[in-house]
C-alpha cells in the first residue's frame, strides 16, 4: 500500500512546466509568431504527443522546452529549474543530465556505430567501462537491435536509426526524452515498431515522453495529446 | 571517444583529407630539402673558404692587419715552424709573404696579390698542386721566376701558359721593384673572386727580388679536428703573445655570418611555409564543419560542450599533420641523403657570386625535429578559426537546416 502511494506521488510530479511561453522569430525583420502563449505541464511518466499542422510551432516549442532555443517570452520550468536563467554551459550541462533528444532523422554521429553513439552520451558523464557496456546491451537489446551494435548508421535502415536514437536519448537516464516527429520518415511498420518500443520503455521503466506528430497512427497510440494550432493549445486531451 | 571521431572524420572525405594531408607532406618536403640545400650551401662556402683561402687558423704582425705594409712581418718564424711541426693536431701549415702589386703584360695590367709561397707546404695546406688543371706546379728544377695564376684571371687578361707578364711590388724600402714572370700553371680553386685577386710565385724568388730578405706575412695551419680550433689558437695566443692569431671565424666576418644566420634562415623558411599551409588547412576545415554542421549541432544537443567541439576539430587538425609530417620527413630524409651524396651541382649559377663548387645537401636531427614541431603547431593554429566557427554554431540551426 506504502509503495502504491509512493508511485502515485511520482505520477502526479510535474517534470515540464510551461507558461506563458511566446516566440517571436526575425522580431526586428519580418516577425513570425511561432507561439502565442503556451502554458503546459507535462507530469512524469505521461506519453504525450504534441499534435498539430505543418507550422503550428510543434519543433519551437520542444526546442525551447530543449534547451536547444530561447523563448521570446514565459517561462520554460523543468524540475523546479528555470532554464532561461542558465549560462550557455550551465544549459549544456543540464540537456546532458536531464534531457534526452530523439530529432525527425539523421539523429546519429555517421563514424561512431550503434553502439558508440549510445555510448557517447555516457562517456560525457563520465560513466564507467562496465556501466556503459552494461547499459548499452540493456538498451540496445529493448530497442530490438542487440545484434546490430557494431553497425554504422548507414548500414541500418531508418526504423532501426531512430531506435538507435531513442537508445541513446535513454542511456544518460534523462528525465524525459523530447522526440520531434520521430517517425516521420519511417514507413507504417517501422513506425508501429518505434512507437511499440517508446510505449513499453514508458510502461515498464516509467520513461516519459513528450512527442510531435502529425501522423493519426501515432496521435491514437498516445495517452495524451495535445493540439497545437497556429502557436497555440487549442485541445488538451487524456484518454483513458 | 574524441579521438574515433576525429580520427574516423578523416577518413570521411578521402579526396579532401588527402589533398591536405598531400600539401602538408609536400611541405615538410620542401622545407627539409630547402634546410638541408641551405646547411649544404653554408658548409661549402665555409669549407670552401677555409680549405682554399682562409685555413683554421692565421697568424701575422699585427700591424700587417692595420696596414698590409710590406715590412709588417712575422718575425719569429722559425719558433712557430717548430711548435707547429711538433704538434700532433696540427695537419697542415704553410708561411707566405703577401705583396700587393701590379700583373701586367702587353693586353693591359691589374692590381693583385702576390703569394710567395713555400711549394710543399702550400700543396701540404692548401692542395694548390691540386688545383692546377692546366699547366704545372712549382717545380724547382724548372725555369726561373715561375708564376701560377687563377683562371678567372687568366681569362681576363688573356694569359696562357708560358705567357710572360710582369710583376710590380714595393720593397722594404718603399722602392718598386719589378721583374718578368713566366705561366707555368692556371689553378682553379671553386671562388672566382679569389682566383681573379691571388697569384702564387715561389717565396725564394720573391725573397730574391726584395734584396735576399725573406719576408714572412703570414702563417697558416689546418686542424685535424675543428673541435680543438679554440683550445689550440688560446695555446698559440699564450705561446706567441705578440702575434695576432686569428681564426677562420675572426677573419672572415662573412663566414661567421654565415654560421650565425643559419638558425635564423631555418625559422624563415618554417615561417613561411607554416603560412602557406594554414591557408589550406582552414580552407579544407571550414568545408569539412559545414558539411557537418548537422552532427555537430546533434552532438552538442546531446551534450557535447564548446570545449570538446573545439578539441575535436583541433585533434582532427593534429591527426591530419600528423600522418602527413612523417612521410614528408621520410620523403625529405632521403632526398637530403640523395643529395648528400651525388650533390647539386649549381656551378654555373653561382659562379657570379664566386662559388664554383658542389653542394652537398646536410641536415642535422634538430632540424628534423624544428619541422615536425612547426607542423604540429601548424595544425593547432590552423585548427583554431574552423573550431572557433564550430562552436558558434546554435543547436537549433544546424539542425534544422536544410
Ligand atoms: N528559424 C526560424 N526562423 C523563422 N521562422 C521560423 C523558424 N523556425 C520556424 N519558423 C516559423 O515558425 C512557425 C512554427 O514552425 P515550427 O515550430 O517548425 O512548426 P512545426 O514544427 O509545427 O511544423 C512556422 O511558421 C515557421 O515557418
Ligand atoms: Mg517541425
Amino acid at each position: 500500500m506504502a509503495r502504491f502511494q509512493a508511485s502515485k506521488y511520482i505520477l502526479m510530479k510535474n517534470v515540464i512546466t510551461v507558461k506563458g511561453v511566446t516566440k517571436i522569430y526575425n522580431p526586428d525583420t519580418i516577425p513570425v509568431h511561432a507561439l502565442r502563449g503556451v502554458d503546459l505541464q507535462i507530469g512524469e511518466g505521461e506519453f504525450t504527443a504534441l499534435v498539430g499542422p505543418s507550422g503550428s510551432g510543434k519543433t519551437t516549442l520542444l526546442n525551447i522546452i530543449g534547451g536547444l532555443d530561447d523563448a521570446s517570452d514565459g517561462s520554460v520550468i523543468i524540475n523546479e529549474q528555470d532554464i532561461a536563467k542558465l549560462s550557455d554551459s550551465q544549459t549544456i550541462e543540464f540537456r546532458k543530465q536531464n534531457i534526452g533528444f530523439v530529432f525527425q532523422a539523421y539523429n546519429l554521429i555517421p563514424v561512431l556505430t550503434a553502439k558508440e553513439n549510445v555510448e557517447f552520451v555516457m562517456l560525457l558523464q563520465g560513466a564507467s567501462q562496465s556501466d556503459r557496456d552494461a547499459r548499452v546491451k540493456e538498451l540496445m537489446s529493448a530497442v530490438g537491435l542487440s545484434d546490430h551494435l557494431d553497425r554504422r548508421p548507414s548500414q541500418l535502415s531508418g526504423g532501426q536509426q531512430q531506435r538507435v536514437a531513442v537508445a541513446r536519448a535513454l542511456a544518460s537516464k534523462p528525465m524525459f526524452v523530447l522526440a520531434d516527429e520521430p517517425t516521420a520518415n519511417l514507413d507504417s511498420k517501422s513506425t508501429a515498431d518505434l512507437l511499440d518500443i517508446m510505449a513499453k520503455l514508458n510502461k515498464e521503466e516509467n520513461i516519459t515522453f513528450l512527442f510531435s506528430t502529425h501522423d493519426q497512427r501515432v496521435i491514437d497510440r498516445a495517452r495524451r495529446v495535445v493540439n497545437l494550432d497556429d502557436g497555440a493549445v487549442i485541445s488538451d486531451k487524456t484518454i483513458e | 571517444m574524441l579521438f574515433k571521431i576525429a580520427w574516423r572524420n578523416i577518413w570521411r572525405n578521402k579526396i579532401r583529407s588527402l589533398t591536405v594531408v598531400g600539401s602538408i607532406v609536400i611541405g615538410v618536403w620542401a622545407l627539409t630539402f630547402m634546410m638541408a640545400f641551405y646547411d649544404g650551401f653554408v658548409t661549402m662556402y665555409i669549407k670552401s673558404a677555409v680549405e682554399n683561402d682562409l685555413s683554421h687558423i692565421q697568424i701575422h704582425n699585427p700591424d700587417f692587419m692595420e696596414d698590409k705594409k710590406v715590412e709588417f712581418v712575422v718575425e719569429n718564424v722559425e719558433d712557430i715552424n717548430r711548435m707547429l711541426s711538433s704538434d700532433s693536431t696540427v695537419s697542415a701549415f704553410a708561411s707566405r709573404s703577401l705583396n700587393n702589386g701590379m700583373i701586367a703584360n702587353s693586353k693591359g695590367s691589374r692590381g693583385c696579390q702576390i703569394r710567395g709561397v713555400i711549394p710543399e707546404q702550400e700543396a701540404a695546406l692548401t692542395r694548390l698542386n691540386d688545383k692546377i688543371y692546366d699547366g704545372v706546379y712549382f717545380d724547382k728544377s724548372k725555369k726561373k721566376n715561375p708564376l701560377i695564376v687563377g683562371q678567372k684571371l687568366a681569362d681576363k687578361m688573356k694569359l696562357k701558359l708560358k705567357s710572360k707578364v710582369v710583376l710590380t711590388f714595393q720593397n722594404v724600402d718603399g722602392d718598386l721593384v719589378s721583374a718578368a714572370f713566366k705561366v707555368i700553371g692556371i689553378y682553379k680553386s671553386g671562388n672566382t673572386i679569389f682566383e681573379e685577386m691571388n697569384i702564387f710565385v715561389e717565396l725564394s724568388d720573391i725573397s730574391r727580388l726584395m734584396g735576399d730578405k725573406t719576408m714572412i706575412h703570414e702563417v697558416a695551419l689546418m686542424l685535424d679536428d675543428v673541435g680543438l680550433l679554440d683550445t689550440v689558437q688560446s695555446a698559440m695566443k699564450a705561446e706567441f703573445p705578440d702575434l695576432l692569431i686569428e681564426n677562420y671565424k675572426e677573419i672572415s666576418p662573412d663566414v661567421n655570418l654565415y654560421e650565425s644566420q643559419m638558425g635564423v634562415i631555418t625559422y624563415v623558411f618554417v615561417i613561411i611555409v607554416m603560412f602557406a599551409l594554414i591557408f589550406g588547412i582552414i580552407n579544407a576545415m571550414l568545408m569539412a564543419i559545414l558539411e557537418r554542421s548537422r552532427e555537430l549541432g546533434i552532438l552538442m544537443a546531446v551534450g557535447l560542450n564548446k570545449l570538446k567541439v573545439f578539441l575535436m576539430i583541433l585533434i582532427e587538425t593534429v591527426f591530419i599533420g600528423l600522418i602527413a609530417a612523417p612521410i614528408g620527413l621520410m620523403l625529405g630524409y632521403f632526398t637530403v641523403l640523395y643529395y648528400g651524396k651525388v650533390g647539386i651541382d649549381m656551378r654555373e649559377s653561382m659562379e657570379k657570386i664566386g662559388l664554383n663548387e658542389i653542394i652537398y645537401t646536410e641536415l642535422d636531427v634538430g632540424s628534423y625535429f624544428i619541422i615536425t614541431v612547426a607542423v604540429i603547431i601548424t595544425a593547432i593554429v590552423a585548427s583554431v578559426y574552423p573550431a572557433l566557427k564550430a562552436i558558434k554554431l546554435k543547436p537549433v540551426e544546424a539542425i534544422y537546416k536544410i
